[in-house]
């Protein structure tokens, strides 16, 4: 119990994984489940960047003088997470697309109600 | 030779030849020059795995850096036996489907939209090699995305009803496979500190007596999040969908290809970055060994059910996938061999059957199996093509379903689970039941007597070439059964 | 939206957001920014130009063919930039690269400034492209 309040970061990643995947599986909306799939990603998102932060240390950036390798972050994981929010960005932009179409098609949605429409 | 030691930057140039070209294809105007650009590409990717292949065959596995960095900072590829025989498989079965479709696609997309469709097929060839290939698992997992995003592209480029309702079915949840892929990673990052799988794999020897419980979560996360992906039997719900509403060239490539990927990169995972002896001691095993068994016996009677036969052969795919987790999940080398194994025959298998079926729906217009009743006097050598790949399924022998039929059961024997045998044999049976009938009924139905002319719906052999290639593929897998698991057996060392 | 102030106010707010964006892209490798950052700015100037000016005035000043010309060159270019720096390194040939330069110049990083600047048309394009199948249905 006690660890879980020390490694904060990751506690609240996990929680907010967990809203999402809920978010993702139980509703019916697509937008909302949309949404639940963003959650996820920023979860993991931060998980992943907690793992990179040592605390006191700065942004890796050089501003006038290099510290050494000591003074920075992990860079990796934030380096990674960039790619990563890229890729999320385009399978929401893909899916809300797609969501669009689905509504010009069904009229709805709602997904049990597309369900239930058989196609032709 | 200066060639062979080029070879070894062949993959990468396997990688930009399909990913570079893929991008001129939108400005190109005639679709004539479109299809050429693909097929040509395509080709060469092929011409180029084959020459790696031999090079490794001849010089056993090498590792290949990407750019001007060493291995733990900088990405690189690792080529033994077994992906370079992957690599093999994929460029070749997706140059056929690719020759297959330059007669067949028109008539089921608009024509403005081929270029497109070309670009989407490239950059999917391209990603799935790329996952095979590559040594980095972060690398893997772009990969991962940017091959799910083109192949929800090529199922909805159909602009259906059924096609967006599939897509948008399968973005979903291969979007929650991609996030818990992406968390299993995150885990083994926290605790070994790379991507690299060589270097995770020294690492996760020290951790693995720390951390336990992380290991274990991450390979259930990484087991699920592809397991989605590749269909895994309770994880299939969106296959049948997508498959059978897509193109017939799509259905093809998705169905033989594209599971396969996924498949191969957890085997990766499992056994290259983890290791043999570290995975065997985990209970994630013999889940995989009970959710595959589960998958070969409903993947098939899910399969009896079905009324269409796209998505018959849809649901025979999950069945197929149950197959080669079951080789995995027995947890030998021969196991994973043979689902290795198993995994060159479905493809040929797969993508023959569905372009054959494509073929027939195309000239009929019809879906449902009775409509197929006879269809054996007017187009004898699609469904002849047909039956090749229906015996490969159920397993007649010297076809590759066989082999890996009865080198599944030799490996459950000799891993001490000898029951498992029986599920194979039931598989098999409900295979047979439902591949059987299109085929009895197709030659000899009684429709077969009254007005139907003979060879009067055949497509022309100049257009069945490619399938036909393809059966002889079948033939050739199944024939030199034995080399290939021995090399597979190698490659995982 | 055909409203005065709007158009007045664009014409002023426009280059002054092209130019932060074009700034974002080239510093890319000199301070945080980069392609995707500063593409997207310029993008976001392309939709104010869209909204405030209507579809047919912008496709006769950014037609369609124009736009997936560039961002598909763009991207071949970046392909083989990036395929010569791959090729070249893992084979260990010592050909000849781009320069690196001193630090905190412009004109330094190697590969780094032309593939921002690729990166930086691609998602421009990729930014309008969305922005106008959501909001009109089609490009």
């Amino acid at each position: 119990m006690e660890r879980l309040f020390i490694n904060y970061f990751e506690t609240g990643a996990i929680i907010l994984f967990g809203v999402g995947f809920a978010t993702l599986l139980l509703h019916n909306n697509l937008i909302k489940k949309i949404i639940g799939m963003n959650i996820m990603d920023t979860a993991i998102f931060l998980f992943f960047i907690a793992k990179g932060y040592i605390p006191g240390r700065e942004a890796p950036i050089i501003q006038d003088v290099h510290k050494g390798a000591a003074g920075y972050i992990n860079p990796v994981p934030s380096a990674l997470m960039l790619t990563g929010i890229v890729v999320a960005v385009s399978i929401t932009a893909f899916a809300l697309a797609l969501t669009i179409k689905l509504h010009e098609k069904y009229g709805t949605i709602e997904l049990d109600q597309i369900m239930e429409m058989r196609g032709d | 030779m200066i060639s062979l030691a080029m070879a070894k930057s062949f993959p990468l140039l396997i990688l930009l030849i399909l990913l570079i070209s893929a991008f001129i294809m939108p400005l190109v105007k005639n679709n004539r020059v479109v299809k050429g650009i693909s097929l040509g590409t395509m080709m060469m990717a092929a011409v180029l795995s084959v020459i790696t292949m031999i090079y490794v065959v001849k010089n056993g596995s090498f590792v290949y850096r990407i750019g001007h960095w060493d291995a733990p900072w900088g990405i690189e590829f690792y080529i033994s036996p077994m992906e370079a025989a992957i690599g093999v498989l994929f460029t070749w079965v997706a140059g056929l489907i690719l020759w297959y479709s330059l007669y067949s696609l028109e008539k089921e997309i608009p024509s403005e939209k081929l270029p497109f469709y070309y670009l989407l097929v490239n950059v999917l060839i391209g990603a799935l090699l790329g996952i095979v290939y590559s040594n980095d698992i972060f690398n893997c997992f772009v990969f991962v995305e940017i091959s799910t995003l083109a192949s929800c592209g090529i199922v909805v480029i159909k602009d259906k009803k059924e096609n967006i309702k599939a897509a948008l079915k399968y973005l979903i949840l291969s979007c929650l496979g991609s996030g818990l892929f992406l968390m299993g990673i995150a885990f083994l990052y926290s605790i070994t500190g790379n991507l690299n799988m060589t270097f995770i794999y020294k690492e996760v020897a020290a951790a693995q007596y720390v951390y336990p419980n992380v290991i274990l979560i991450s390979v259930v996360l990484f087991t699920i999040g592809l397991g989605v992906k590749s269909a895994m039997f309770p994880l299939h719900t969106w296959l049948p969908d997508a498959h059978s509403s897509a193109p017939s060239v799509s259905s093809a490539l998705l169905s033989s290809l594209v599971l396969k990927g996924f498949v191969i990169l957890l085997i990766k995972i499992l056994f290259r970055a983890l290791g043999f002896t570290l995975v065997k001691e985990l209970p994630i095993l013999d889940l995989i060994l009970i959710l595959g068994s589960l998958g070969m016996i409903m993947g098939s009677v899910f399969a009896i059910l079905q009324k269409e036969i796209k998505r018959v052969i849809a649901y025979s795919s999950v069945a197929q996938v149950g197959y080669i987790f079951f080789g995995i999940g027995l947890a030998s080398e021969l196991g994973v061999a043979v689902a290795l194994y198993h995994v060159f025959g479905h493809a040929v298998t797969k993508a023959m059957l569905f372009l054959t079926v494509g073929a027939m729906i195309e000239t009929t217009g019809k879906k449902k199996i009775e409509d197929f009743k006879g269809i054996g006097k007017e187009m004898p050598i699609t469904l002849g093509l047909f039956t090749l790949g229906a015996l490969s399924m159920v397993g007649i022998p010297i076809l590759p379903g066989f082999v890996s039929k009865w080198n599944l059961a030799l490996a459950s024997i000799s891993a001490g689970k000898p029951i498992l045998v029986a599920i194979i044999l039931i598989s098999s049976i409900l295979n047979a039941l439902y591949y059987f009938p299109v085929v009895i009924h197709g030659f000899f139905g009684e429709e077969n007597l009254k007005d139907r002319v003979y060879k009067s719906k055949q497509k022309p052999v100049k257009e069945m070439l490619p399938v036909i290639c393809l059966s002889v593929a079948v033939l050739f897998v199944g024939l030199i059964s034995e080399p290939l698991i021995q090399l597979f057996s190698l490659g995982l060392k | 939206m055909n409203h005065m102030i709007l158009q007045v106010v664009s014409k002023i707010m426009i280059p002054f957001i092209q130019v932060f964006g074009i700034y974002v892209v080239l510093f890319g490798h000199l301070s945080p920014g980069g392609g995707f950052a500063g593409g997207t700015i310029l993008g976001v100037s392309l939709i104010f130009y869209r909204m405030v000016y209507g579809k047919a005035e912008t496709r006769l000043k950014f037609p369609f063919e124009l736009m997936m010309k560039m961002m598909c060159g763009a991207l071949i270019l970046y392909g083989v930039l990036k395929g010569y720096s791959f090729l070249t390194g893992g084979n260990h040939s010592y050909l000849p690269q781009l320069p690196l330069g001193t630090p905190g110049n412009i004109l330094s990083g190697g590969y780094l400034l032309p593939l921002n600047v690729l990166v930086g048309i691609t998602v421009t394009v990729t930014i309008y492209f969305l922005f106008t199948l959501f909001y009109e249905g089609e490009i």
